[in-house]
């Protein structure tokens, strides 16, 4: 094996999406990845029962489908009690291209995105981020998921600046 | 006294690389000239899922014009915003583009504003056209000025129904 070389086939990957062609489309490049445990679903509503059932170690996700939304269903996966992994990757794969919609796909929670049309290159690339770029997650009163801000945790590689007065650090 | 600290940051296990290792943080190159093999495997069905997304389309259009409605326009909205995003994979630019026009009108009209139902037949009869002539090339200058119609066409009604 070479040094990229991933045993994607001890993944079990969740591909959510109301069209057809788009989950043979992902599903096909997948298997050729290697990924052998895909689920395929056509609505949010099943997502989540598969996600409860089988526990996926990701999810690609569509934005756009009749019943719950994307969104809503990444929502979902991170804030209710009965998320089996609230902190399992999500790429949200869609057709929303602009910066806003860039933003509201962060703001629920997503770990990666994908604009449609869809490429070999770009499924690997996220899938490899998931895996070798995991963000930190962060908990506020508002939002639970990934950091909105790429690095957040590692970008500061100076001292700390604080040890210079504990007493202060002790307070806090 | 202790202050409260409303954001919590932390790093869970990284239990997706305990499972499928690789050390070098690069593109599996041989799993992606696998990907690309079978996309072209698959490319022979394109012509088929295009003509049944510009069904569904036509279809969505058809409902929508029979019971104007929240349900019937989400149906066409999602119609159109497939396309949209997957007729670029099936080799059909052109459609997409339209697809994209369509979308952004019955993205920005708001909800109480009653889609033009003569806008949203020169769409779709403009992505009928395309796909029977099986028009792929994005420079045809006939096409682009199509779009650039239908562009302009969107921007008015969006324009007027701010106002």
């Amino acid at each position: 094996m070479g040094a990229n070389d991933y045993r994607f086939d001890r993944l079990k990957v969740l591909v959510v999406d109301d069209n057809i062609h788009m989950r043979k489309l992902v599903t096909t490049i997948l298997q050729a990845f290697g990924v052998i445990q895909i689920a395929e679903v056509d609505s949010a509503e099943r997502a989540w029962e598969s996600l409860r059932e089988f526990n996926h170690d990701v999810v690609v996700l569509d934005w756009v489908m009749e019943g719950m939304s994307g969104l809503d269903f990444i929502r979902m996966v991170r804030t209710n009690p009965q998320a089996p992994n609230p902190f399992v990757p999500i790429i949200m794969l869609t057709g929303h291209t602009s910066l806003d919609h860039v933003r509201q796909a962060r703001d629920a929670g997503v770990n990666e995105f994908i604009a449609k049309p869809v490429s070999v290159k770009t499924m690997m690339s996220r899938l490899v981020a998931v895996i070798e770029h995991p963000r930190p997650y962060v908990r506020t009163t508002g939002y639970f998921g990934p950091c909105r801000r790429r690095s957040a945790i590692n970008e500061y590689q100076g001292p700390e600046r604080r040890v210079e007065n504990p007493k202060q650090q002790a307070a806090e | 006294m202790a202050r409260k600290q409303p954001i919590e940051l932390f790093m869970p296990p990284n239990m997706l690389k305990a499972k499928v290792g690789g050390g070098g943080g690069g593109l599996d190159l041989a799993a992606m000239e696998r990907a690309e093999a079978a996309m072209e495997e698959l490319q022979s069905e394109f012509g088929d899922w295009i003509a049944d997304d510009v069904k569904t389309l036509i279809a969505a259009r058809a409902r929508y014009a029979a019971t104007p409605g929240t349900d019937s326009r989400a149906a066409l909205l999602r119609a159109a915003h497939d396309i949209k995003g997957q007729a670029p994979t099936f080799n059909y630019p052109l459609i997409a583009r339209v697809a994209a026009s369509l979308s952004r009108m019955i993205g920005e009209l708001p909800g109480g504003f009653p889609l033009p139902l003569n806008l949203i037949d020169a769409h779709v009869s403009a992505i009928q056209v395309i796909h029977k002539n099986g028009m792929q090339d994005t420079n045809d200058k006939i096409a682009q000025a199509l779009c650039a119609e239908l562009d302009a066409r969107v921007d008015e009604v969006v324009a007027d129904a701010s106002k």
